[in-house]
């Protein structure tokens, strides 16, 4: 295997070389799964495009009504971000279990979303919280849903050369909290064999207000568990309730058996999770009040 | 443990190796390298069972960077094995495991070496597979080696088509206890193929001089067994074979056998140039020398206050395309079988069947987890059964000092009683089940210190120094440090006074090898004999330079003490090189198995174990029920050493036994589908990492043996024994069943919670308290 490193000194450099070389570049970011498939030979890029000299794609920024966390945001970088500490703690929480310290010292934001692994354990509560991806290619930028990003396995709306640059985040409403859990066969260096991002909005006579689930591992790319969202909206959070979220959840899911787990026990854990989690999410809210 | 009144020995003194390892500057096997060294690749064949039809190299063999090719064509067809001689380099006409070898290329880069190999072309004609041991020994199953009759074995093995080697052990009659019993207990237990987990890979450079001369630089466990199997290899006298030791990052058993250090010698010969060969993690996923999966039944009779009347076992081993380790392994675990549990009646057989997967090897106490993980599983679903405290119902069936061994053996130093009870009160036994979901689980065993010689030189330095030369390698667990620290003792040194010797078989005496829990115990032996020639020595030069009686003197604060003189033994050094060419001392060891019973065993390689260990394991822990999440919370070892040479490494020893041991309790596994390995890297092969590894109390039993250095036992081995059992019976503690199938994975206990995993044996219904 040969190929060529390019060191871009800005975005747009970056994105030009990418239009340039077309499907044999490769943007690096962490490199944590990009060379894993070079080493595995289950990718050949002629051309990679190296954006770790990139400083402006490092930053997580406070923009009043939302938080712009950069590509190049490291998964250490939001563990330890106080922004992601209060209601976005679903977030820091995802980062901290990603691989081990090594990755995540290195394995980024973007190349988390980029890369669309369905089990990606940032995706999951960025997906809960209605993310948004800004790309950037040669002529524009755009912004889209990440839930609209995400296309398969491995696949995504991001057209050639373009760069995702950014992830936008909407603060949650006050009375608002997120929890991430994830399950795998080891607590660290694993990879989720079910992940599950909740986040809720309670209202004042603490009917939930807004729900969103995210579930990992269990379809093709991370996907939201509506119908359980819609069975939390307006109802009093009763152990019952959040158990047939998470049978809903179950039952929304596709999961298939593999070398993890078999789709039965995936489905179970979702069933399992998902109560799990949003029950967090109430603790933590009445937890923050009193 | 007893008071210890040595200086060096017993204490708790930093290994010798240890400086250069923690910062970098020790030099591993891989890390070795030659000037104008080529690397060295081998072609592995993507179909489990075939006939080859056709191997072309041409175009490989054109392409840049390419010096050596070589297949099974350019090679005798020699086969070469540990117990069987069933194995050929390549493959010769017939593929046997999905990652057998067909080729080897040597090349200027690796990557070079790599694009080589895919331009090999490879023709092949698919046979019918077998994957499961039971299946290939099942009347009518295809052969899978239909020369075996041809294949040379040691005498004692007792083969039969697909089975490698059947070992048998029998006293009583067992049927007639099975008739008279209050109960009869019968379960099935399957345990999985897992890796050795060394940090480094397998790795070999090899050199030859003039064309009749070969060095090779390996991180082989075996440096004398890899020497013996390069000559039947190459055909060459062993000593025109020299076989360097630079370091090894882990062993574990995994590299006894020859890995690959003979295909860097062929291409090496080939194009006249260094070879080096590091292997894959893929390599060492789908053709390493992992650790047997194994099927194993066991029948147990007991009379009503759960004394054991009698036990039937059967252990199937899967040895996989070659036989590797696999009768030895199974023959083994038929004392594992027994346990260290009085036994008047019983019959155990072991069977190492041929399958088409990657040839196994003995991975630390090889057989050990897998029949403990059998025998003490079932001893707690008797106790359930009966109504008895686990703990009491093994306190009323260990054996005792003056016992019969299942060989007809005589027992010693049993301590077998003072390790549960110590474990036992070590986790708070009196709360078994502290909370919903929370169980505290036991299981103890015993294991062999493995006999086999040693031999070591010993060279006085006129500093006063000591060069100790053995060809026992330093596998990282510190027991070269254990053997100096043995010699040091001896010899009134401190510690850092002895120079150990790289390994080099053609300057080290023989070694058995660092494998069996022996090498402290056999070095250190082998050191208290040389030290005593060293003495006898110095006292000799002594006498001759004062003309004072030799057999007045002793050695004192590095000294030899004759009357009012006192010799420091730096001036003795420089006395014998004036005089005497230097003082060399040499000593060996053997330690010899007991008496036993001949009748009792059929075919068996180590029909009687040597200086046994005991010790016993404890845990405690808590089942998510709705995920089947196990979390550990603590894990007790207390086991008996004999005398503890070097307590800190033992307890390391402990820790990283028992971190492998949970490993294979509860993640690790290589997942085969029709002949092929679905996780062949280190994202799905789950060792446990620090997270997953609880805190591990040791507590050191001194139960001192008459045959080890100041009374030691084996130590490296055992730790990772009772781990899968002590595991399955704390979550049976919480649950009230026990799942009956390594590696027990949250998956397999979530669904044995809800009834749907077949491998369960479900108490629930009928749990007592």
């Amino acid at each position: 295997m040969s190929f060529t490193v390019h060191h871009p000194a800005s975005v747009s450099d970056a994105v030009a070389l990418a239009e340039r070389y077309g499907a044999d570049g490769r943007f690096l970011a962490g490199g944590t799964d990009l060379i894993i498939q070079i080493h595995r030979k289950r990718l050949a890029s002629q051309h990679l495009i190296d954006l770790t000299g990139l400083a402006e794609l490092r930053a997580i920024e406070d923009a009043g009504d939302e938080i712009r966390i950069g590509a190049l945001a490291t998964h250490k970088a939001i563990e330890r971000n106080p922004l992601f500490q209060g209601a976005l703690v679903a977030l820091a929480e995802a980062a901290r279990v990603v691989g081990g310290h090594q990755v995540r010292n290195v394995g980024t934001v973007g190349g988390n979303i980029a890369n669309a692994s369905p089990a990606a354990d940032v995706v999951a509560p960025l997906l809960a919280l209605e993310a948004e991806v800004v790309l950037q290619g040669a002529a524009a930028t755009r912004r889209v849903r990440l839930r609209d990003f995400l296309a398969g396995p491995g696949r995504t709306m991001r057209g050639d050369g373009e760069l995702v640059r950014e992830v936008h985040v909407a603060k949650p409403p006050p009375r608002s909290a997120t929890a991430f859990l994830k399950a795998g066969r080891r607590k660290a260096m694993e990879i989720s064999v079910v992940c599950v991002a909740a986040r809720l909005t309670l209202d004042d006579a603490g009917r939930c207000a807004a729900a969103r689930i995210a579930l990992g591992a269990v379809s093709a790319t991370t996907m939201r568990a509506e119908a359980a969202e819609r069975a939390l909206e307006g109802a009093l959070l009763t152990d019952d309730v959040l158990r047939d979220a998470g049978r809903l959840a179950a039952g929304a899911c596709h999961p298939i058996d593999d070398v993890r787990a078999s789709a039965r026990y995936r489905r179970l854990l979702v069933e399992a999770l998902v109560p799990r989690a949003l029950a967090r999410c109430v603790e933590r809210i009445s937890g923050r009040r009193s | 443990m007893r008071a210890n009144r040595n200086l060096v020995a017993g204490q708790r003194l930093p290994r010798l190796d240890g400086a250069p390892k923690v910062t970098g500057r020790f030099v591993y096997g891989a890390d070795f390298a030659l000037p104008g060294t080529l690397y060295g690749k081998v072609l592995r064949s993507q179909v489990p069972h075939a006939r080859i039809v056709r191997i072309d190299t041409g175009r490989a063999r054109a392409m840049p960077g390419v010096r050596a090719v070589i297949t099974a064509a350019d090679i005798p067809a020699t086969r070469f094995g540990n117990a069987i001689k069933d194995q050929t380099v390549f493959a010769t006409d017939t593929i046997r495991f999905l990652g057998h070898p067909l080729a080897a290329i040597a090349a200027t880069s690796v990557e070079a070496a790599e694009q080589a190999l895919a331009a090999i072309e490879v023709e092949v004609e698919a046979l019918p597979a077998l994957y499961d041991p039971e299946a290939a020994l099942a009347s009518g199953a295809p052969l899978l080696h239909r020369d075996w009759h041809d294949y040379v074995a040691l005498p004692f093995i007792s083969r039969d088509g697909n089975v490698a080697g059947r070992t048998r052990m029998h006293g009583g009659d067992v049927a007639a206890a099975f008739a008279q019993a209050h109960r009869v207990y019968e379960n099935r237990f399957t345990t999985a193929l897992q890796h050795a987990g060394y940090t480094e890979p397998r790795a070999a450079s090899a050199a030859w001089d003039g064309g009749d001369t070969l060095t090779v630089w390996t991180n082989a466990q075996l440096p004398f067994e890899v020497q013996t199997t390069l000559a039947d290899i190459l055909g060459m006298p062993t000593s025109r074979i020299r076989v360097i030791v630079p370091g090894v990052g882990g062993g574990f058993g995994g590299k006894l056998r020859i890995g690959v250090e003979h295909f860097a010698a062929l291409l090496a010969r080939q194009c006249g140039r260094p070879v080096k060969m590091v292997t894959t993690s893929e390599e060492e996923l789908i053709a390493a020398h992992p650790r047997q999966a194994a099927i194993i039944t066991l029948k147990t009779g007991v009379d009503r206050d759960g004394r054991i009347l009698a036990r039937q076992g059967r252990v199937i081993v899967d040895c996989g395309a070659y036989s590797g380790s696999g009768p030895g392994t199974g023959a083994v675990a038929l004392q594992c079988l027994v346990g260290p549990y009085r036994t008047p009646n019983l019959e155990m057989e072991s069977l190492a069947v041929y399958t088409n997967k990657v040839p196994s090897g003995s991975f630390r106490a090889p057989s050990g987890p897998m029949a403990n993980f059998a025998v003490e599983s079932q001893m707690d679903m008797i106790a359930d059964d009966l109504g008895i405290d686990p703990l009491e119902l093994r306190l009323r069936n260990i054996v005792r000092d003056g016992d019969t061994g299942p060989a007809g053996e005589v027992l010693r130093a049993v301590s077998i009683e003072e390790c549960l009870r110590r474990a036992a009160d070590a986790i708070g036994w009196h709360d078994r089940r502290p909370a919903p979901g929370r169980g505290k689980g036991i299981a103890c065993s015993w294991w062999m210190t493995t006999g086999g010689s040693s031999g070591v030189y010993l060279k006085l330095n006129t500093d006063g120094s000591v060069n100790l030369a053995s060809g026992a390698v330093e596998l990282g667990t510190a027991a070269l440090t254990g053997a100096a620290q043995v010699l040091a003792e001896q010899l009134t040194l401190d510690l850092e006074d002895i120079r150990i010797a790289p390994v080099d078989t053609q300057s080290t005496p023989y070694d058995y090898g660092a494998q069996g829990s022996r090498t402290a115990f056999s070095v250190g032996n082998a050191c208290i004999a040389a030290a005593e020639d060293l003495r006898r020595q110095a006292f000799a030069v002594v006498a001759r330079h004062l003309g004072l009686p030799a057999d007045e003197m002793r050695l004192q604060g590095k000294c030899v003490v004759a009357g009012e003189h006192r010799v420091p033994l730096s001036e003795v050094a420089r006395l014998s090189q004036l005089g005497g060419g230097g003082l060399i001392a040499h000593g060996t060891a053997i330690n010899p198995p007991p008496a036993y019973d001949a009748a009792r065993v059929e075919n068996h390689p180590l029909p009687v174990w040597n200086t046994p260990s005991f010790h016993a394991h404890a845990a405690d822990l808590s089942v998510d029920r709705d995920t089947g999440e196990i979390t550990i919370h603590r894990y007790v070892v207390v086991q008996d050493v004999g005398y503890a040479i070097n307590p800190t490494y033992i307890e390391g020893q402990i820790e990283g036994g028992v971190s492998q041991g949970l490993g294979q309790a509860l993640s690790e596994e290589i997942v085969y589908s029709d002949g092929r390995v679905l996780n062949a890297n280190l994202t799905d092969y789950k060792m446990p990492t620090s997270l997953d590894v609880p805190p591990i109390e040791s507590i050191l039993v001194e139960c001192p043996s008459q045959a080890g250095p100041y009374g030691a036992k084996g130590v490296g081995e055992p730790p990772c024994i009772e781990p899968p059992a002590t595991v399955a019976n704390a979550i049976a503690a919480a649950t009230g069943l026990w799942v009956t199938s390594l590696p027990i994975t949250a998956e397999k206990v979530l669904l044995s919670l809800r009834k749907e995993y077949p491998q369960a044996v479900d108490h629930r219904d009928s749990a007592r308290d």
